[in-house]
């Protein structure tokens, strides 16, 4: 079994950003592309601790970043779900496209 | 060894309910599937060093988030033929949504706070043997509370804000009806 070097956390981090990227554009339920910004953030977070680890020495400022991330990603959650709320009660529907005019 | 058999399968873990998240035909399953991958990600941050931060990817992202997201898939979730009121059953609900957002805001603040007593961890020999310099509690301090002090100080302040501006809303919107 090979050594698991940089490359296989970035690949990693990659994979989930992408998929979040994919999925906020092509998904249509709102619940589900709210899940995908997550999995961008989270990708995000990979990468910011796989450089900490390997190209930070004993700075730990990659580990911090992700706190602030965590923090912003989750105030990013809440007002958005809770936008999403109030516009359900109105519309009544998920789907993304008939979300156009606020 | 270990280490390798720890990060194929958290990987293989990733890739196979990141993709179920997407092609999940139930948003239901699709949370599911969601949170396994932020269960798996914390896997990644401890892999990495960083137990302080897997902590905080478990209590957010592994039960915070997919709480209120299941709420809000419960509260949105109605059938077609009930109409939807503004009354008092959704106010209700807008309640609860808040709460959550409040008990997101206690579990970071909380964890947080934790950073502000690191000679508490510090002097313990246990953590002292065990956890390597990158996840030190007093590297983490030193960075939130000196290099990056103001943008602490502005993720406090933007929490602060969200959580006072929604019940701010809820209720002005509750005056208005």
């Amino acid at each position: 079994m090979t050594e698991i070097t940089l490359y296989h956390y970035l690949f990693v981090g990659l994979f989930v950003f992408v998929l979040g990227f994919a999925g906020s554009i092509v998904c249509k339920n709102i619940i589900k592309v709210l899940i995908c910004i997550e999995f961008m953030l989270t990708g995000v977070n990979i990468n910011f601790a796989t450089f900490a680890k390997y190209c930070g020495g004993s700075s730990a400022d990659g580990f911090v970043m992700i706190l602030f991330y965590t923090a912003i990603g989750a105030i990013e959650l809440a007002v958005a779900l809770y936008i999403f709320y109030f516009m359900h009660c109105k519309k009544q529907s998920d789907n993304i496209e008939k979300y156009g005019e606020l | 060894m270990y280490n390798e058999i720890i990060f194929y399968s958290a990987s293989f873990l990733i890739l196979l309910f990141g993709v179920l998240t997407l092609v999940s035909w139930n948003i239901f399953y699709s949370l599911i599937s969601a949170i396994i991958v932020f269960f798996t990600t914390s896997i990644f941050f401890w892999l990495l060093g960083s137990e302080y931060n897997a902590v905080i990817q478990l209590a957010i992202y592994g039960f915070a988030i997919p709480i209120i997201l299941g709420l809000g898939i419960m509260f949105t979730n109605l059938k077609k033929d009930r109409p939807v009121k503004f009354g008092f059953s959704n106010s209700k609900y807008g309640l609860i949504l808040v709460c959550g957002i409040f008990i997101l805001a206690m579990i970071y603040i909380v964890l947080i706070s934790l950073l502000s007593v690191p000679e508490i961890f510090s002097t313990q020999i246990i953590f002292d043997e065990f956890i390597n310099p990158h996840s030190n509690f007093m590297v983490f301090s030193k960075g939130i509370f000196s290099n990056y002090v103001w943008a602490f100080e502005l993720i406090s302040l933007i929490l602060t804000i969200t959580v006072a501006g929604l019940t701010i809303i809820k209720r002005v919107g509750r005056r208005a009806k």
